[in-house]
């Protein structure tokens, strides 16, 4: 078996974990989604009417449901199977390919599973209620190619800032890893203040690519923060 | 076997050193393992037995020396790396993962892992597959570095405080399954430990380390036969003692025992006999205790070098 290889069976180990728990946590962003238009249909009544509907479009929970745990799989990845592959002989080179591949693995069944969710919702039109949890504007609405783009990058992008706190942590110490992320959160704003300074340029980019523009920028993102953690991972020590 | 062959075996270094910002753990270290035998690594707390094996195992960056496996640099060297096992006493594991996932996924990482030794220690020391690595007890844990290392069959294999927590019964399971495992499938094992006297049997080598250096490298045997203790009234031992290289003493009362490097001769029996001063071999434990806590002179450490 390729040394690679080795590391990659070692993330996928536990399944449960690092494929399931990703697809559960979108299924219970849906639970919770039609848990809160069964509130609202209290006073608004079943199905939601159109106004209702079309604030659910707005909804960003299929965003933000995800990056909170898959970071702390990539930072346990990083750090954990990190001192486990060393452990069992193996080169920081091959633990960082194999892990990255089982980043890919995770990011793959985690968008699978949100395309097949967001066709059970087009096929019950919104889970029977009206309430959409994936047909949204931050996804595509309703297009399949871009969910499923959105949510590989996005969960692809949690995996590798995890892995990169990960490393730097194992490199590094505590220090530096709290440095790193403060460091991340001020370029974040900077991105944003640029982003809101330059607005028109910025909406009219956006305009000619929509979404795809911003999966594009997302797959920049993750190509700096995974070369930063490979390069972290080769100082990392046990 | 050619002898560059051989020459090229085993593990050699040179002039190691490591630091941890301005604390030297290692300084200028030299050693030489020939390939299949079992090398205990002795020391006090502190004295870099852990950062000795992580640094060979590429676990940690040298600061400085060489290192060579097999005539090889360990360092990102999948060849080299893949024939090693070294479990830490502190290992850290993924806690996602149970005993049994982590036993699961080994065959992958060694080619001659033994899955029947993996299964039948695993009964032996009643390791519960389903727990977190985390949750079990330290001689749980201990338990847990010994499956994997003796099952990993690698050809070098790191054993960190393997007795750490462990029962007297599970430690006897430990002496059996280790040398009849080593028997049948010679390698090259190196045990740090503390426990010096109980493993010395197993031992074919003792490396003692101090201040991070070798202060002895020796077979077994020689080592004991290295110093003997005199017993006997205070007054007739330091008689006794007198000009000779006396490197630990213990008084009991008006009893003293003189630890005295060297060997004893048949004028040095009749003398003692005389004194009525008892003659005893000295243990592995006392000889390297001695050798911690005094100040070894020049000639000792280069004569054992």
């Amino acid at each position: 078996m390729k040394p690679s290889m080795r590391s990659l069976r070692l993330y996928l180990s536990n399944k449960a974990y690092v494929v399931g728990v990703p697809v559960i946590t979108l299924f219970l962003m849906v639970v919770i989604s039609v848990f809160i238009a069964l509130v609202m249909g209290i006073v608004v009544g079943l199905p939601l009417p159109a106004a209702a509907e079309e604030g659910f479009r707005n909804n960003v929970g299929s965003l933000t449901a995800l990056p909170g745990f898959l970071i702390s799989v990539g930072a346990l990845a990083a750090n954990r199977n990190f001192a486990m592959a060393l452990a069992f002989g193996s080169t920081r080179r091959h633990f960082w390919t194999g892990t990255a591949l089982g980043f890919a693995v995770t990011s793959l069944v985690t968008a699978a599973a949100a395309v097949v969710l967001l066709a059970l919702e087009k096929l019950t039109h919104g889970w029977f209620i009206h309430a959409p949890a994936f047909d949204v504007a931050a996804m595509g609405s309703g297009n399949y190619l871009k969910t499923f783009g959105m949510i590989f990058v996005l969960s692809l992008l949690s995996l590798f800032l995890g892995a990169l706190f990960g490393t730097v942590f194992r490199a590094f110490g505590t220090v530096a890893t709290t440095v790193t992320a403060i460091a991340l959160g001020v370029v974040l704003m900077g991105l944003i203040a640029l982003g809101v300074w330059q607005r028109v340029r910025v909406v009219a980019y956006l305009a000619d690519w929509g979404l795809w523009s911003v999966v594009a920028m997302v797959a920049a993102l993750i190509a700096a923060v995974a070369a930063a953690s490979y390069s972290a991972n080769r100082l990392a020590t046990f | 076997m050619t002898a560059t062959a051989v020459e090229a075996s085993g593990i050699r270094i040179q002039q190691l050193r490591k630091s941890y910002g301005s604390l030297e753990v290692l300084s200028g270290l030299d050693l030489s393992l020939e390939p299949g035998r079992i090398y205990g690594l002795v020391g006090p707390n502190g004295a870099g037995k852990t950062t000795l094996m992580s640094t060979i195992c590429n676990h940690t960056f040298p600061s400085g020396g060489t290192i060579l496996v097999d005539g090889e640099n360990p360092a990102e060297n999948a060849g080299v790396l893949e024939r090693m096992c070294f479990i830490h006493e502190d290992q850290p594991y993924n806690e996602a993962f149970s005993v049994g996932s982590i036993l699961h996924v080994l065959p992958t990482f060694y080619p001659g892992w033994d899955e029947a030794l993996a299964q039948r220690l695993v009964a032996r020391f009643q390791l519960p597959l389903e727990r977190r690595p985390g949750k079990l007890s330290r001689g749980q844990k201990s338990a847990f570095a010994i499956v994997i290392s003796l099952a990993s069959r690698a050809p070098y294999t790191f054993l960190d405080e393997p007795y750490l927590g462990l029962d007297p019964t599970a430690r006897e399971i430990f002496y059996e399954e280790l040398l009849a495992d080593y028997g049948a499938h010679p390698r090259t094992i190196i045990m740090s430990t503390h426990l010096i006297d109980e493993a010395a049997d197993l031992m074919e080598q003792v490396i003692v380390l101090h201040e991070g250096e070798i202060v002895l490298q020796a077979d077994v045997d020689e080592a004991r036969s290295s110093a003997y203790v005199a017993r006997g009234l205070t007054d007739e031992v330091r008689a006794f003692a007198a000009g000779r290289n006396v490197i630990a003493e213990k008084s009991l009362g008006r009893i003293l025992s003189a630890t005295i490097r060297g060997q004893v001769t048949a004028v040095d029996e009749d003398k003692a006999a005389a004194s009525r001063i008892s003659i005893e071999p000295v243990s592995l434990q006392d000889l390297i205790a001695a050798l911690g806590i005094h100040t070894l002179t020049s000639a000792l450490t280069t004569e054992n070098r």
